[in-house]
Protein backbone atom coordinates (compact mmCIF):
# COMPACT_ATOMS: atom_id res chain seq x y z
CA UNK A 1 0.00 0.00 0.00
CA UNK A 2 2.63 2.67 1.61
CA UNK A 3 6.06 2.16 0.09
CA UNK A 4 9.35 3.90 0.53
CA UNK A 5 12.01 2.85 -2.09
CA UNK A 6 15.63 3.97 -1.95
CA UNK A 7 15.35 6.31 0.75
CA UNK A 8 17.62 8.41 2.39
CA UNK A 9 16.18 11.26 4.75
CA UNK A 10 18.70 14.00 5.98
CA UNK A 11 17.81 16.87 8.92
CA UNK A 12 20.60 19.46 7.87
CA UNK A 13 23.04 17.07 6.49
CA UNK A 14 22.54 14.11 9.04
CA UNK A 15 21.58 10.55 7.88
CA UNK A 16 18.82 10.19 9.92
CA UNK A 17 16.65 7.12 7.99
CA UNK A 18 18.35 4.60 5.34
CA UNK A 19 15.54 2.48 3.77
CA UNK A 20 16.33 0.59 0.33
CA UNK A 21 12.58 -0.74 0.66
CA UNK A 22 10.01 -0.47 3.47
CA UNK A 23 6.71 -1.72 2.87
CA UNK A 24 3.21 -0.85 4.77
CA UNK A 25 0.84 -3.81 3.18
CA UNK A 26 -2.74 -2.96 2.99
CA UNK A 27 -4.87 -4.45 6.03
CA UNK A 28 -1.50 -5.00 7.87
CA UNK A 29 -0.95 -4.73 11.88
CA UNK A 30 2.59 -4.04 11.57
CA UNK A 31 5.04 -2.79 14.24
CA UNK A 32 8.40 -0.66 14.09
CA UNK A 33 10.59 -1.09 17.36
CA UNK A 34 13.58 0.67 18.23
CA UNK A 35 15.06 2.83 20.63
CA UNK A 36 14.65 6.64 20.93
CA UNK A 37 16.30 8.27 17.86
CA UNK A 38 16.55 5.38 16.05
CA UNK A 39 14.50 6.85 13.28
CA UNK A 40 10.52 5.66 13.87
CA UNK A 41 9.10 9.23 13.84
CA UNK A 42 11.20 10.43 10.59
CA UNK A 43 9.89 7.35 9.09
CA UNK A 44 6.08 7.85 9.96
CA UNK A 45 6.09 11.14 8.98
CA UNK A 46 7.79 10.49 5.63
CA UNK A 47 4.87 7.36 5.15
CA UNK A 48 2.52 9.60 6.33
CA UNK A 49 3.48 12.05 3.46
CA UNK A 50 4.16 14.95 5.40
CA UNK A 51 7.67 15.41 4.79
CA UNK A 52 9.25 14.15 1.54
CA UNK A 53 12.84 12.08 1.74
CA UNK A 54 15.96 13.51 0.95
CA UNK A 55 16.44 11.22 -1.72
CA UNK A 56 14.31 8.29 -3.04
CA UNK A 57 10.56 8.02 -3.54
CA UNK A 58 7.34 7.03 -1.60
CA UNK A 59 4.95 5.16 -3.36
CA UNK A 60 1.10 4.32 -2.97
CA UNK A 61 -0.38 1.85 -4.38
CA UNK A 62 2.80 1.03 -6.57
CA UNK A 63 2.61 5.01 -8.17
CA UNK A 64 5.19 7.16 -6.87
CA UNK A 65 4.08 10.09 -4.91
CA UNK A 66 4.51 13.56 -5.75
CA UNK A 67 7.06 15.58 -3.44
CA UNK A 68 4.33 17.90 -2.28
CA UNK A 69 1.29 15.05 -1.74
CA UNK A 70 -2.05 16.11 -3.28
CA UNK A 71 -4.32 16.84 -0.19
CA UNK A 72 -6.77 13.45 -1.72
CA UNK A 73 -4.18 11.23 -1.16
CA UNK A 74 -2.72 12.56 2.16
CA UNK A 75 -6.53 12.12 3.45
CA UNK A 76 -6.15 8.08 3.20
CA UNK A 77 -3.53 7.77 5.54
CA UNK A 78 -3.41 9.59 9.15
CA UNK A 79 -0.58 10.13 11.62
CA UNK A 80 -0.96 10.37 15.30
CA UNK A 81 2.27 11.96 16.65
CA UNK A 82 4.38 10.79 19.83
CA UNK A 83 3.36 14.33 22.06
CA UNK A 84 0.84 15.24 19.99
CA UNK A 85 -0.62 18.55 20.61
CA UNK A 86 -4.41 19.96 19.94
CA UNK A 87 -5.45 22.40 17.74
CA UNK A 88 -7.07 25.33 19.33
CA UNK A 89 -10.74 24.67 20.60
CA UNK A 90 -12.56 21.82 22.20
CA UNK A 91 -12.01 18.57 22.24
CA UNK A 92 -15.17 18.31 20.18
CA UNK A 93 -13.89 20.68 17.54
CA UNK A 94 -10.79 19.21 17.36
CA UNK A 95 -12.25 15.84 16.85
CA UNK A 96 -14.33 17.13 14.18
CA UNK A 97 -11.52 18.67 12.39
CA UNK A 98 -11.12 16.01 10.01
CA UNK A 99 -14.15 15.56 9.37
CA UNK A 100 -15.46 19.36 8.54
CA UNK A 101 -11.91 19.67 6.55
CA UNK A 102 -13.57 16.79 4.46
CA UNK A 103 -16.82 18.76 3.95
CA UNK A 104 -18.66 16.78 6.36
CA UNK A 105 -21.93 18.54 7.93
CA UNK A 106 -22.05 19.31 11.11
CA UNK A 107 -24.60 17.08 12.20
CA UNK A 108 -22.64 13.86 10.90
CA UNK A 109 -19.42 15.22 11.94
CA UNK A 110 -21.47 15.18 15.70
CA UNK A 111 -22.35 12.04 15.09
CA UNK A 112 -18.93 10.26 14.06
CA UNK A 113 -17.00 12.71 17.04
CA UNK A 114 -19.55 11.31 19.99
CA UNK A 115 -19.06 7.73 18.25
CA UNK A 116 -15.63 7.39 18.47
CA UNK A 117 -15.06 9.76 21.89
CA UNK A 118 -17.25 6.96 23.21
CA UNK A 119 -14.71 4.56 21.90
CA UNK A 120 -11.94 6.47 23.77
CA UNK A 121 -13.61 7.19 26.91
CA UNK A 122 -13.88 11.16 25.88
CA UNK A 123 -17.61 12.07 26.16
CA UNK A 124 -17.22 13.70 29.58
CA UNK A 125 -14.27 16.10 27.90
CA UNK A 126 -15.84 17.04 24.64
CA UNK A 127 -15.97 20.85 25.59
CA UNK A 128 -12.66 21.17 27.16
CA UNK A 129 -9.80 22.64 25.98
CA UNK A 130 -6.39 21.88 25.32
CA UNK A 131 -4.80 23.24 28.78
CA UNK A 132 -7.62 21.83 30.61
CA UNK A 133 -6.04 18.02 29.84
CA UNK A 134 -3.60 15.99 30.81
CA UNK A 135 -1.00 14.50 28.49
CA UNK A 136 -2.99 10.80 28.71
CA UNK A 137 -6.13 12.09 27.53
CA UNK A 138 -4.29 14.98 25.05
CA UNK A 139 -3.14 11.79 23.31
CA UNK A 140 -6.16 9.64 23.66
CA UNK A 141 -8.12 12.70 21.95
CA UNK A 142 -5.45 12.60 18.96
CA UNK A 143 -5.92 8.90 18.45
CA UNK A 144 -9.87 10.13 18.50
CA UNK A 145 -9.44 12.43 15.85
CA UNK A 146 -7.02 10.34 13.57
CA UNK A 147 -9.98 7.24 13.70
CA UNK A 148 -12.94 9.73 13.74
CA UNK A 149 -11.79 10.40 9.23
CA UNK A 150 -11.29 6.60 8.78
CA UNK A 151 -7.81 6.30 7.76
CA UNK A 152 -7.24 3.63 5.42
CA UNK A 153 -3.71 3.85 6.95
CA UNK A 154 -3.49 4.64 11.17
CA UNK A 155 0.34 5.86 12.55
CA UNK A 156 0.86 5.49 15.97
CA UNK A 157 3.79 6.91 17.17
CA UNK A 158 4.36 5.54 20.69
CA UNK A 159 0.86 5.47 21.43
CA UNK A 160 1.04 4.55 24.76
CA UNK A 161 3.85 6.45 25.97
CA UNK A 162 1.86 9.14 27.95
CA UNK A 163 -1.28 7.17 29.19
CA UNK A 164 -1.52 4.51 31.96
CA UNK A 165 -2.39 0.51 31.54
CA UNK A 166 -5.90 1.31 31.75
CA UNK A 167 -5.70 4.20 29.25
CA UNK A 168 -3.99 2.17 26.88
CA UNK A 169 -5.79 -0.77 26.81
CA UNK A 170 -8.54 1.03 25.94
CA UNK A 171 -7.05 2.71 23.15
CA UNK A 172 -6.20 -0.74 21.81
CA UNK A 173 -9.97 -2.20 22.22
CA UNK A 174 -10.87 1.04 20.56
CA UNK A 175 -8.38 0.49 17.50
CA UNK A 176 -9.98 -3.46 17.88
CA UNK A 177 -13.07 -2.53 17.72
CA UNK A 178 -12.39 -0.11 14.76
CA UNK A 179 -10.50 -2.40 12.95
CA UNK A 180 -13.22 -4.95 13.36
CA UNK A 181 -15.95 -2.42 11.86
CA UNK A 182 -14.02 -1.48 9.26
CA UNK A 183 -10.34 -3.14 7.96
CA UNK A 184 -7.60 -0.85 7.90
CA UNK A 185 -4.19 -0.56 8.16
CA UNK A 186 -2.14 0.39 11.48
CA UNK A 187 1.12 0.61 11.63
CA UNK A 188 2.75 1.48 14.90
CA UNK A 189 6.17 2.45 16.23
CA UNK A 190 6.65 1.89 19.81
CA UNK A 191 10.18 1.35 21.78
CA UNK A 192 8.17 -0.93 23.92
CA UNK A 193 8.56 -4.53 23.14
CA UNK A 194 5.52 -5.36 24.64
CA UNK A 195 2.94 -3.50 22.53
CA UNK A 196 4.81 -4.81 19.28
CA UNK A 197 3.81 -8.42 20.39
CA UNK A 198 0.16 -7.91 21.83
CA UNK A 199 -0.46 -5.93 18.53
CA UNK A 200 1.56 -6.74 15.66
CA UNK A 201 1.30 -9.55 12.88
CA UNK A 202 4.75 -8.05 11.33
CA UNK A 203 7.40 -6.56 13.46
CA UNK A 204 10.19 -4.59 12.16
CA UNK A 205 13.52 -3.43 14.01
CA UNK A 206 14.92 -0.24 13.28
CA UNK A 207 18.44 1.15 14.54
CA UNK A 208 20.33 3.86 13.51
CA UNK A 209 17.99 4.91 10.88
CA UNK A 210 18.29 1.41 9.12
CA UNK A 211 16.22 -1.84 9.43
CA UNK A 212 17.64 -4.13 12.17
CA UNK A 213 18.21 -7.88 10.65
CA UNK A 214 17.90 -9.09 14.20
CA UNK A 215 14.53 -9.65 15.42
CA UNK A 216 13.08 -8.00 18.75
CA UNK A 217 14.35 -10.10 21.30
CA UNK A 218 13.29 -13.88 21.81
CA UNK A 219 10.30 -13.16 19.42
CA UNK A 220 8.97 -16.24 17.95
CA UNK A 221 6.24 -17.09 15.28
CA UNK A 222 4.66 -21.10 16.32
CA UNK A 223 2.22 -23.16 16.48
CA UNK A 224 1.33 -24.30 19.62
CA UNK A 225 -0.04 -28.20 20.06
CA UNK A 226 -1.04 -29.68 23.50
CA UNK A 227 1.45 -30.86 25.46
CA UNK A 228 -0.05 -31.47 28.75
CA UNK A 229 -2.76 -30.99 30.97
CA UNK A 230 -2.26 -26.84 30.93
CA UNK A 231 0.51 -26.71 29.14
CA UNK A 232 1.26 -26.39 25.23
CA UNK A 233 4.51 -26.96 23.46
CA UNK A 234 5.55 -24.96 20.74
CA UNK A 235 8.38 -25.84 18.25
CA UNK A 236 11.13 -23.15 17.49
CA UNK A 237 14.13 -24.31 15.20
CA UNK A 238 15.42 -27.75 16.81
CA UNK A 239 14.27 -26.96 20.50
CA UNK A 240 10.74 -27.43 21.86
CA UNK A 241 9.50 -24.75 24.42
CA UNK A 242 6.35 -25.33 27.03
CA UNK A 243 4.12 -22.21 27.51
CA UNK A 244 1.02 -22.18 29.82
CA UNK A 245 -1.48 -21.26 28.08
CA UNK A 246 -5.08 -22.43 26.32
CA UNK A 247 -4.03 -21.14 23.71
CA UNK A 248 -3.61 -23.65 20.13
CA UNK A 249 -2.95 -23.13 16.48
CA UNK A 250 -0.85 -20.17 15.54
CA UNK A 251 0.80 -18.25 17.58
CA UNK A 252 4.01 -15.11 18.59
CA UNK A 253 5.47 -16.41 22.01
CA UNK A 254 8.09 -14.06 23.63
CA UNK A 255 10.48 -14.96 26.57
CA UNK A 256 10.84 -11.80 28.44
CA UNK A 257 14.66 -11.47 28.40
CA UNK A 258 13.86 -10.81 32.42
CA UNK A 259 12.77 -13.85 33.10
CA UNK A 260 15.48 -16.11 32.22
CA UNK A 261 17.44 -17.83 34.44
CA UNK A 262 21.01 -17.61 33.49
CA UNK A 263 23.63 -20.84 35.02
CA UNK A 264 26.26 -23.14 34.57
CA UNK A 265 24.70 -26.11 35.17
CA UNK A 266 21.07 -26.93 35.23
CA UNK A 267 19.30 -25.96 38.49
CA UNK A 268 16.88 -28.15 40.40
CA UNK A 269 13.64 -25.28 40.21
CA UNK A 270 9.97 -25.17 39.21
CA UNK A 271 11.18 -24.11 35.29
CA UNK A 272 10.03 -26.22 32.70
CA UNK A 273 12.10 -25.25 29.64
CA UNK A 274 15.94 -25.75 30.46
CA UNK A 275 17.82 -25.63 27.69
CA UNK A 276 21.83 -25.81 27.65
CA UNK A 277 24.12 -23.63 24.84
CA UNK A 278 27.22 -21.38 24.63
CA UNK A 279 26.85 -18.10 25.09
CA UNK A 280 27.66 -16.10 21.81
CA UNK A 281 27.89 -12.44 22.68
CA UNK A 282 27.67 -10.49 25.54
CA UNK A 283 26.66 -6.99 25.30
CA UNK A 284 25.48 -3.86 27.27
CA UNK A 285 21.75 -3.66 27.20
CA UNK A 286 20.25 0.00 26.44
CA UNK A 287 16.77 0.18 27.76
CA UNK A 288 16.57 -0.17 31.37
CA UNK A 289 20.32 -0.99 31.75
CA UNK A 290 21.85 -4.75 32.38
CA UNK A 291 24.06 -7.20 30.67
CA UNK A 292 22.29 -9.12 27.07
CA UNK A 293 23.72 -12.33 27.47
CA UNK A 294 23.09 -13.90 23.71
CA UNK A 295 23.37 -18.09 23.98
CA UNK A 296 22.54 -20.49 20.95
CA UNK A 297 20.59 -22.92 22.77
CA UNK A 298 19.14 -24.69 19.88
CA UNK A 299 17.81 -21.21 18.67
CA UNK A 300 19.29 -17.78 20.00
CA UNK A 301 17.90 -16.66 22.70
CA UNK A 302 18.51 -13.20 25.15
CA UNK A 303 18.74 -13.31 28.58
CA UNK A 304 19.56 -9.88 30.46
CA UNK A 305 21.11 -10.36 33.62
CA UNK A 306 23.38 -8.40 36.10
CA UNK A 307 26.92 -6.87 35.94
CA UNK A 308 27.62 -8.76 38.48
CA UNK A 309 26.08 -12.65 37.45
CA UNK A 310 28.35 -11.81 34.11
CA UNK A 311 31.78 -12.06 36.40
CA UNK A 312 30.61 -14.56 38.91
CA UNK A 313 29.31 -17.42 36.19
CA UNK A 314 32.11 -15.85 33.91
CA UNK A 315 30.05 -15.57 30.89
CA UNK A 316 31.75 -14.88 27.84
CA UNK A 317 31.55 -15.93 24.23
CA UNK A 318 32.10 -19.47 23.66
CA UNK A 319 31.18 -20.54 27.74
CA UNK A 320 28.77 -23.45 28.20
CA UNK A 321 25.27 -21.78 29.53
CA UNK A 322 22.18 -22.97 30.79
CA UNK A 323 19.06 -20.95 30.25
CA UNK A 324 15.54 -21.78 32.52
CA UNK A 325 12.33 -20.22 32.11
CA UNK A 326 9.22 -21.27 33.56
CA UNK A 327 6.32 -22.44 31.27
CA UNK A 328 4.54 -19.46 32.77
CA UNK A 329 6.87 -16.64 31.76
CA UNK A 330 6.31 -17.20 27.99
CA UNK A 331 4.39 -14.89 26.96
CA UNK A 332 1.65 -15.67 23.71
CA UNK A 333 0.21 -13.25 21.34
CA UNK B 1 6.86 76.80 28.95
CA UNK B 2 3.77 78.92 28.70
CA UNK B 3 4.12 77.96 24.82
CA UNK B 4 3.50 74.28 25.62
CA UNK B 5 0.29 75.01 28.07
CA UNK B 6 -1.01 77.47 25.40
CA UNK B 7 -0.54 74.93 22.70
CA UNK B 8 -2.41 72.52 24.53
CA UNK B 9 -4.93 75.12 25.60
CA UNK B 10 -5.15 76.00 21.78
CA UNK B 11 -5.48 72.00 20.53
CA UNK B 12 -8.11 71.50 22.90
CA UNK B 13 -10.45 74.24 21.72
CA UNK B 14 -9.80 73.41 17.89
CA UNK B 15 -10.72 69.63 18.80
CA UNK B 16 -13.79 70.26 20.60
CA UNK B 17 -15.27 72.92 18.06
CA UNK B 18 -14.35 70.23 15.39
CA UNK B 19 -12.44 72.23 13.09
CA UNK B 20 -13.19 70.96 9.21
CA UNK B 21 -9.76 71.80 8.21
CA UNK B 22 -8.32 69.32 11.43
CA UNK B 23 -10.98 66.43 10.83
CA UNK B 24 -10.03 66.24 7.13
CA UNK B 25 -6.72 65.74 7.75
CA UNK B 26 -7.17 63.56 10.04
CA UNK B 27 -9.82 61.11 7.92
CA UNK B 28 -7.21 61.49 5.31
CA UNK B 29 -4.35 60.08 7.34
CA UNK B 30 -6.53 57.36 8.51
CA UNK B 31 -8.06 56.74 5.12
CA UNK B 32 -4.37 56.70 3.89
CA UNK B 33 -3.29 54.35 6.84
CA UNK B 34 -6.18 52.04 6.77
CA UNK B 35 -5.54 51.44 2.95
CA UNK B 36 -1.81 51.31 3.17
CA UNK B 37 -2.29 48.69 6.16
CA UNK B 38 -4.77 46.76 4.37
CA UNK B 39 -2.19 46.32 1.08
CA UNK B 40 1.15 45.95 2.84
CA UNK B 41 -0.41 43.40 5.26
CA UNK B 42 -2.64 41.30 2.05
CA UNK B 43 0.79 41.21 0.71
CA UNK B 44 3.02 40.74 3.40
CA UNK B 45 1.38 38.32 5.98
CA UNK B 46 1.22 35.64 2.88
CA UNK B 47 4.62 36.22 2.31
CA UNK B 48 5.42 36.16 5.60
CA UNK B 49 3.60 32.54 6.08
CA UNK B 50 5.57 31.49 3.04
CA UNK B 51 8.89 32.69 3.99
CA UNK B 52 8.34 30.75 6.76
CA UNK B 53 6.89 27.65 5.91
CA UNK B 54 8.26 26.74 2.24
CA UNK B 55 11.62 25.91 1.90
CA UNK B 56 12.81 26.99 -1.41
CA UNK B 57 15.81 27.79 -3.34
CA UNK B 58 16.72 31.31 -2.12
CA UNK B 59 14.31 31.51 0.81
CA UNK B 60 16.79 32.90 2.83
CA UNK B 61 18.22 35.04 0.69
CA UNK B 62 14.21 36.63 0.34
CA UNK B 63 14.56 36.41 4.22
CA UNK B 64 17.61 38.70 4.59
CA UNK B 65 16.63 40.94 2.04
CA UNK B 66 12.90 41.12 3.97
CA UNK B 67 15.17 42.15 7.05
CA UNK B 68 17.23 44.37 5.43
CA UNK B 69 14.08 46.05 4.15
CA UNK B 70 13.23 46.97 7.88
CA UNK B 71 15.77 49.56 8.58
CA UNK B 72 14.91 51.29 5.10
CA UNK B 73 15.00 55.50 5.36
CA UNK B 74 11.40 56.57 4.67
CA UNK B 75 12.99 59.65 2.33
CA UNK B 76 15.19 56.87 0.24
CA UNK B 77 11.88 54.75 -0.87
CA UNK B 78 10.11 58.56 -1.46
CA UNK B 79 12.76 59.72 -3.09
CA UNK B 80 12.78 56.34 -5.64
CA UNK B 81 8.89 56.45 -5.84
CA UNK B 82 9.06 60.45 -6.48
CA UNK B 83 11.48 59.54 -9.48
CA UNK B 84 9.31 56.79 -10.82
CA UNK B 85 5.97 59.22 -10.48
CA UNK B 86 7.50 62.49 -11.57
CA UNK B 87 6.28 63.60 -15.59
CA UNK B 88 9.35 62.17 -16.64
CA UNK B 89 9.71 59.13 -14.80
CA UNK B 90 8.71 55.48 -16.39
CA UNK B 91 5.47 55.80 -14.02
CA UNK B 92 4.73 59.88 -15.09
CA UNK B 93 1.74 58.48 -17.29
CA UNK B 94 -0.06 57.81 -13.75
CA UNK B 95 -0.30 61.57 -13.16
CA UNK B 96 -0.17 60.04 -9.41
CA UNK B 97 2.67 62.56 -7.84
CA UNK B 98 0.89 64.68 -5.29
CA UNK B 99 -2.07 62.49 -4.85
CA UNK B 100 -2.72 60.65 -1.69
CA UNK B 101 -2.41 57.13 -3.86
CA UNK B 102 1.29 58.37 -4.16
CA UNK B 103 1.41 58.24 -0.43
CA UNK B 104 -0.29 55.15 -0.17
CA UNK B 105 2.12 53.29 -2.37
CA UNK B 106 5.43 54.79 -0.31
CA UNK B 107 3.86 53.65 2.52
CA UNK B 108 3.15 49.88 1.28
CA UNK B 109 6.68 49.85 0.30
CA UNK B 110 7.43 50.98 4.18
CA UNK B 111 4.92 48.50 5.87
CA UNK B 112 5.64 45.46 3.69
CA UNK B 113 9.04 44.59 4.73
CA UNK B 114 7.21 45.06 8.27
CA UNK B 115 4.33 42.73 7.75
CA UNK B 116 6.32 39.96 5.73
CA UNK B 117 9.46 40.11 8.61
CA UNK B 118 7.42 39.50 11.31
CA UNK B 119 4.31 37.69 9.87
CA UNK B 120 7.58 35.18 9.09
CA UNK B 121 9.15 35.28 12.58
CA UNK B 122 5.70 35.15 14.07
CA UNK B 123 4.61 31.91 11.89
CA UNK B 124 8.12 30.01 12.76
CA UNK B 125 7.28 30.44 16.55
CA UNK B 126 4.00 28.37 15.73
CA UNK B 127 4.50 24.81 17.16
CA UNK B 128 5.44 22.79 13.62
CA UNK B 129 3.14 19.79 15.03
CA UNK B 130 0.64 22.41 14.61
CA UNK B 131 0.84 22.34 10.76
CA UNK B 132 1.59 18.76 10.67
CA UNK B 133 -1.64 17.79 12.70
CA UNK B 134 -3.16 19.91 10.12
CA UNK B 135 -1.84 18.63 7.11
CA UNK B 136 -2.23 14.92 8.51
CA UNK B 137 -6.08 15.47 9.83
CA UNK B 138 -6.74 16.07 5.81
CA UNK B 139 -6.56 20.01 5.48
CA UNK B 140 -5.87 21.10 2.57
CA UNK B 141 -3.04 24.45 1.55
CA UNK B 142 -5.61 27.08 3.17
CA UNK B 143 -7.08 25.62 5.97
CA UNK B 144 -3.33 24.62 7.09
CA UNK B 145 -2.22 27.86 6.71
CA UNK B 146 -5.55 29.33 8.57
CA UNK B 147 -4.91 26.42 11.42
CA UNK B 148 -1.50 27.85 11.63
CA UNK B 149 -1.74 31.33 11.77
CA UNK B 150 -5.24 31.04 14.68
CA UNK B 151 -2.05 29.47 16.35
CA UNK B 152 0.00 32.73 15.39
CA UNK B 153 -2.70 34.90 16.21
CA UNK B 154 -1.72 37.33 18.88
CA UNK B 155 1.93 37.79 17.35
CA UNK B 156 -0.09 38.39 13.96
CA UNK B 157 -2.13 40.97 15.12
CA UNK B 158 0.71 42.60 16.49
CA UNK B 159 2.34 42.31 12.83
CA UNK B 160 -0.80 44.67 11.87
CA UNK B 161 -0.36 46.60 14.67
CA UNK B 162 3.34 47.38 13.77
CA UNK B 163 2.64 47.67 9.99
CA UNK B 164 -0.02 50.47 10.88
CA UNK B 165 2.09 52.73 13.90
CA UNK B 166 4.81 52.75 10.43
CA UNK B 167 2.27 54.38 8.10
CA UNK B 168 0.51 56.15 10.26
CA UNK B 169 3.31 57.96 11.81
CA UNK B 170 5.64 58.27 8.56
CA UNK B 171 6.63 61.36 7.43
CA UNK B 172 9.40 61.22 4.49
CA UNK B 173 7.45 59.58 1.91
CA UNK B 174 4.11 61.30 2.43
CA UNK B 175 6.05 64.68 2.54
CA UNK B 176 8.19 63.97 -1.34
CA UNK B 177 5.36 62.23 -2.92
CA UNK B 178 2.05 64.23 -1.49
CA UNK B 179 3.66 67.64 -1.34
CA UNK B 180 1.70 68.38 1.84
CA UNK B 181 -0.95 70.43 -0.50
CA UNK B 182 -3.44 71.58 1.50
CA UNK B 183 -7.00 69.92 1.36
CA UNK B 184 -5.84 67.48 -0.73
CA UNK B 185 -2.79 65.40 0.63
CA UNK B 186 -1.81 66.97 4.07
CA UNK B 187 -1.24 64.06 6.61
CA UNK B 188 -0.83 64.85 10.81
CA UNK B 189 2.40 64.79 10.07
CA UNK B 190 3.03 66.69 7.45
CA UNK B 191 0.82 69.11 9.10
CA UNK B 192 2.17 68.94 12.34
CA UNK B 193 5.68 69.74 10.66
CA UNK B 194 4.39 72.63 8.95
CA UNK B 195 2.81 74.42 11.54
CA UNK B 196 5.25 73.88 13.98
CA UNK B 197 7.95 75.04 11.24
CA UNK B 198 4.98 78.05 10.81
CA UNK B 199 5.06 78.64 14.66
CA UNK B 200 1.66 77.98 15.02
CA UNK B 201 2.31 75.59 17.73
CA UNK B 202 -1.34 74.93 19.02
CA UNK B 203 -2.40 73.66 15.81
CA UNK B 204 0.91 71.84 15.13
CA UNK B 205 0.13 70.36 19.19
CA UNK B 206 -3.59 70.04 18.20
CA UNK B 207 -2.81 67.78 15.06
CA UNK B 208 -0.19 65.52 17.28
CA UNK B 209 -2.63 64.69 19.83
CA UNK B 210 -4.92 63.51 17.36
CA UNK B 211 -2.19 61.19 15.71
CA UNK B 212 -1.65 59.79 19.00
CA UNK B 213 -5.18 59.71 19.75
CA UNK B 214 -5.54 57.50 16.52
CA UNK B 215 -2.76 55.27 17.02
CA UNK B 216 -3.93 54.31 20.58
CA UNK B 217 -7.73 54.00 19.04
CA UNK B 218 -6.77 51.46 16.56
CA UNK B 219 -4.85 50.02 19.14
CA UNK B 220 -7.07 49.36 21.66
CA UNK B 221 -9.56 47.73 19.21
CA UNK B 222 -6.78 45.31 18.07
CA UNK B 223 -6.74 44.19 21.52
CA UNK B 224 -10.33 44.05 22.58
CA UNK B 225 -10.21 41.40 19.49
CA UNK B 226 -7.32 39.49 19.68
CA UNK B 227 -9.34 39.02 23.33
CA UNK B 228 -11.96 37.40 21.82
CA UNK B 229 -12.03 33.80 22.36
CA UNK B 230 -9.08 31.59 24.77
CA UNK B 231 -7.33 28.72 24.14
Amino acid sequence: MVELRGVRHRYDGRLVLNLDHFVVPAGAMLAVVGHNGSGKSTLLRLLALLEAPTEGSVLWDGAPVPRSAPTALRRRITLVEQRPVLLRGTVLENIGFGLRVRGISRADAYKRTAEVADQLGLLSLLERRRTELSDGEVQRVAVARALAVRPDVLLLDEPASSADRAAAAAMYRALATERKARPFTICIASHQLEDAYRWADDIRALAEGRLSPVTPENLFRVELAPAGTDTMSARVGAIEILVTTERAGPAVLAVPPGDIFVSREPLASSARNVLRGRVTRVAAHRPGGGIAVTADVGIELVAIVTAEAVRELALAPDAPVVFSFKASAVQVF
Amino acid sequence: MDFLAEGFRRALALLLAGDAEVLGIALLTLKIAVVATIVACGIGLPLGYLLATRRFWGRRAALTAVNTALAFPTVVVGLLLYGLLSRRGPLGGLGWLYTWQAIVIGDVLLALPIAAALSAAAVQGVDPRIRRTAETLGAGRWLTAWTVCREARFALAAVITAAFGQVVAEIGAAMMLGGNIRGSTRTLTTAVALYTSQGDFGLAVALGLLLIAIALIVNVTLQVLQGKGGG
